[in-house]
């Protein structure tokens, strides 16, 4: 086709505008930011070229390290967890039953709900006075209520299950999308050759959902590694900074404290280790499909 | 308002109302002026604020309608916090310091005098807590979350201590030096650790006072306003019950109570600022004020109101309350104030909520931090 | 049958699990004070509408919510056009460099927000679009197209080249082609992204709280996270404005959940 590469370019212009300003610029925008120290509050004191100086307080700031860890434990809590209930969830939803649309319609609600408004219920749920979770608990003895979002570790198991009620469903459904793609006959030859259920599940089900489940993997991950919203709503990255997540840590030091050139290093930062998990990710998924390809 | 809406045809006022934590109140109004909102003309400042707005441009000063022989009809201590550089940029709408609770029929049940060093409230908390045998009470409840209420509790460890936050002078924390390390060991050690509910932990004044309201502490700190609540039968089971004393100290020291309250203060980027200045003039006149005082019980900024008649019946504890504010200490008024209040806070919270962590070592770590954004300070241009 | 009744208890508890909460909150936006208060708290409400009338007045929710429907709106148009004429290009022109185009789509809707949310403020505050709709359009626009344009490609490509051809060998142009043949048949995927764009724009949170700082334009999440207490938490009210703001939402999910279902597994399967 002639000229179709000037058509392509064309079609593609008004994409690049808003991804190039609004998106890469921003990114090294954040990069070159990350080298100057600019407080928001001081004005006099200008914008001083620091070099790395931002990145060696970074290294070296035991808030940020901690922030580093804790988002880390939030992310390898989080991901498998809501693999398993997802797996789980997609093989019910994957049986032809009655009321199977209504199923599926039930489990898109907790997706379906704004992220803020999930964080308003649950932080409403572990209230230490009216909340569910005590009421399931301890019924009426409200001597034994607890406040856990009052307590470092607590707090963090307590956004750890908000997310995951929220957003398993979404694992849930790629990976029906995975087991959907399975031919029956895989299953009835297996069935002939004498395998039984779980050995149907563990050399045809799960070999074959590799990419659904690798896919899953990935959106979560990094979604996960970007979790905001609900520590804003619920802890503000309290109590002891137990739920301060990089992403938190990165908007305080920004937008309240005013230090942009070190919050933008913490943004930098961010963004690599996402970058670096997305790379993994993807050249996993590669891998996996042409092993699946080929086999 | 609506009394100003009323004596200006014309004018409508928007009251907008944030969130109770501090510290998500000064992330909201410092946003909306970074975004040089011209929505809001008017907006209230926590003590700590003026210098941080006046230095980032944000406040508009206000010399020009506040004159000094004005301002000398106000509390000392709240004006020192509204000015910055040589110029005012807010006007003392409340008042606040620091006070000790207490129920006086328990301390009577078991003869003892309002505690004069926090050693004694501890002893006299332990005494009655064993006495009463009742499993929901406990000793003290005050407001120990990772927000700014924990620098005001926490202050009044440390300054009862002879320590310091910092040294304005010298511009290097002070938290790291024995009279700090030892305050914040106390805290954990005896007072959340013997005397207090965890749950103070995650307390900011509602709760807080809601606890000993509900009869569930002997002991309480907390903010002026919190006389009337207590005091309210419709809303407390220990009305009657309650007595007011200035806060315990360390042997050997003063007690001190943190400079607290409220400013107007008017947007730089206000489209009226003539009007805007109108209404805070009109908020933080002596009618006004003593209007508030009456209604809600929250002492006044204005000297000369403390020798009102009526307001003396309505609050007899006025006097007392002037001590207690003449003496009170602010937090040092820096524009970097936010930046070292969450280093501290983070410090304090992590301090008290783990049982087993080192004191020294976290305060060496703290100071460290808070040395580094004090230095930014050195080199300031002459005002 | 035992295997049916295995799956009957799966799917009840599964249904509970996600529907619980919710519910939890909803039911609590029909109580009154005292019923919120009680400790413990009561279960059953009796059918109290104050709470949802004090979010409406006080809270002034309408607001909220007629400034989402304009930005996510006007983004999710926006959005689906420019993504769709991109999309188009992808699917059609099989030039050597798509697959990476495709690939960096996808790591750019990766960005963490933070990222990129300082120098965004700082481009609009420089053209003074803070506080505005089209700021913060175009800063959504920007955060969706990636995957709208992975979503839209996907699905153009599923258009058989052969019924374009023939339009084009009728004397057609490109556009004319374009327009007559295949956007009808893309028509289910564009408007399966399209709603999966309106549901992360209504929902999109970081970049509201610090481009909308004046409520006259503030969406609904900001609204709700913000939900003043000035000496305590107005839980009634919260939980009638959450439930205001969430069923319009679901009731979309429901009725298009076969198309989103679809386009959340359309790049799990084919991408």
């Amino acid at each position: 086709m002639r000229g179709s590469h000037r058509l392509a370019l064309f079609f593609l212009f008004p994409s690049l505008i808003f991804v190039g300003v609004f998106t890469l610029y921003p990114i090294f925008e954040s990069f070159r930011l990350s080298f100057y120290r600019t407080i928001l509050t001081l004005p006099w004191l200008g914008q001083k070229m620091v070099g790395w100086e931002n990145y060696a307080d970074l290294w070296t700031d035991p808030v940020a390290v901690q922030s580093l860890k804790t988002t880390i434990i939030f992310v390898a809590v989080t991901i498998p967890l809501e693999l398993l209930l997802g797996l789980g969830m997609a093989l019910v939803m994957n049986e032809v039953f009655r009321g199977r649309g209504l199923l599926r319609a039930v489990v898109l609600v907790p997706w379906a709900i704004p992220t803020v408004v999930s964080s308003q219920m649950w932080r409403f749920i572990f209230n230490d006075r009216y909340g569910l979770f005590n009421v399931v608990l301890f019924g009426a003895d409200t001597a034994r209520y607890t406040a856990p979002l009052a307590e470092p570790g607590p707090a963090l198991m307590a956004i750890m299950a908000a997310e995951v009620w929220k957003t398993t469903p979404f694992a849930g459904l790629i990976i029906l999308a995975g087991l959907q793609t399975i031919p029956d006959e895989l299953y009835e030859s297996a069935s002939i050759d004498g395998a039984g259920a779980w050995q149907k599940f563990r050399h045809v089900t799960l070999p074959l959902i590799r990419p659904a489940l690798l896919l899953a993997l990935l959106f979560r991950s990094i979604d996960a590694l970007r979790v905001f919203d609900l520590v804003f709503v619920m802890t503000q990255g309290g109590p002891a900074d137990a739920t301060n997540v990089l992403q938190f840590y990165g908007y305080k030091k920004t937008f309240a404290e005013g230090m942009i050139g070190y919050g933008s290093a913490v943004a930098v930062g961010v963004f690599f280790i996402s970058l670096a998990l997305s790379l993994t990710y993807l050249r996993l998924l590669r891998e996996s499909r042409l092993e699946g390809a080929t086999r | 308002m609506a009394d100003f809406e009323k004596r200006n045809p014309g004018v409508r006022i928007i009251q907008e109302v944030g969130p109770h934590s501090s510290t998500q109140f000064h992330d909201l109004v410092s946003q909306k002026l970074k975004n040089r909102d011209t929505e809001m003309d008017v907006f209230v400042m926590d003590v700590v604020w003026p210098a941080e707005f006046a230095s980032a441009g944000w406040a508009l000063p206000l010399d020009r309608y506040f004159p000094e022989a004005e301002q000398s009809k106000f509390l000392a201590a709240p004006l020192l916090a509204n000015r910055y550089r040589g110029r005012v940029y807010g006007v003392p709408l409340f008042v606040d310091a620091g006070l000790l609770y207490y129920r006086k029929d328990l301390l009577a049940k078991y003869n003892f005098a309002p505690p004069r060093s926090w050693p004694e409230l501890v002893d006299q908390a332990k005494t009655i807590l064993a006495g009463e045998m009742d499993p929901l009470l406990s000793g003290f409840s005050a407001q120990f979350k990772q927000y700014e209420g924990l620098i005001c509790n926490m202050m009044e460890y440390i300054l009862g201590n002879g320590g310091a936050l910092w040294d304005d002078a010298r511009l290097v924390s002070a938290l790291q030096q024995p009279p700090a390390v030892e305050a914040v060991r106390f805290v954990r050690d005896k007072i959340i650790g013997e005397i207090a509910a965890r749950g103070v932990l995650a307390y900011q004044e509602p709760e807080s006072l809601a606890l000993f309201t509900q009869g569930k502490a002997v002991f309480h700190r907390n903010w002026p306003y919190a006389w009337r609540s207590a005091n309210d039968p419709e809303r407390s089971k220990i009305a009657g019950k309650v007595a007011m004393a200035t806060l315990p100290s360390f042997p050997g020291h003063r007690g001190v109570a943190t400079l607290g309250g409220w400013q107007m203060g008017v947007s730089r980027f206000s489209k009226k600022p003539d009007l805007a200045w109108r209404f805070v003039d009109f908020m933080t006149s002596p009618e006004m004020q003593k209007r508030i005082a009456l209604a809600t019980g929250r002492p006044p900024t204005r000297m000369a109101l403390y020798d009102d008649p009526e307001l003396l019946q309505k609050i007899p504890q006025l006097p007392s309350l002037l001590e207690n504010f003449k003496r009170a200490v602010p937090r040092p008024t820096t524009p970097v104030y936010v930046p070292l209040s969450n280093i501290m806070q983070r410090y304090f919270s992590s301090a008290l909520a783990l049982p087993d962590t080192n004191i020294a070592e976290r305060a060496a770590l703290a100071a460290r931090d808070m040395d580094r954004v004090l230095d930014l300070l050195r080199g300031a241009p002459a005002p | 049958m035992k295997r049916s009744a295995a799956l009957w208890i799966f799917s009840f508890g599964i249904g509970l699990y996600c529907l619980l909460p919710f519910l939890w909150f909803v039911l609590t936006s029909f109580k009154n004070e005292t019923e919120l208060t009680a400790i413990p708290p009561t279960l059953i409400p009796s059918f109290h509408l104050s709470f949802y009338q004090s979010a409406l007045e006080k809270h002034g929710l309408l607001k909220y919510i007629a400034n989402s429907a304009i930005v996510a709106g006007a983004a999710t148009l926006i959005t689906i056009v420019i993504g769709s004429l991109a999309a188009y290009a992808m699917a059609r022109m099989q030039l050597a460099w798509t697959k990476f185009y495709m690939l960096a789509l996808l790591a750019i809707s990766m960005f963490p927000q933070i990222a990129i949310a300082g120098p965004v403020w700082t481009i609009l505050n420089r053209i003074d679009w803070l506080n505005t709709y089209q700021g913060l359009v175009s800063a959504y626009i920007a955060l969706t197209l990636p995957l709208a344009t992975w979503i839209l490609t996907t699905f153009f490509r599923e258009v058989p080249p052969e019924i374009e051809e023939a339009a084009l060998i009728d004397g057609c142009s490109r556009l004319q082609a374009l327009r007559r043949v295949v956007l009808p048949l893309a028509m289910p995927g564009m408007l399966t992204a399209a709603l999966l764009v309106f549901i992360y724009d209504w929902n999109e949170f970081f970049f509201a709280l610090i481009i909308m700082t004046s409520p006259n334009v503030q969406t609904l999440p900001v609204g709700i996270a913000l939900f003043p207490g000035e000496y305590t938490m107005p839980w009634g009210d919260i939980a009638a404005a959450s439930t205001m703001a969430t069923l319009p939402l679901i009731a979309l999910t429901l009725l298009f959940q076969r198309g989103i279902v679809r386009g959340l597994s359309a790049g799990a399967v084919k991408g």
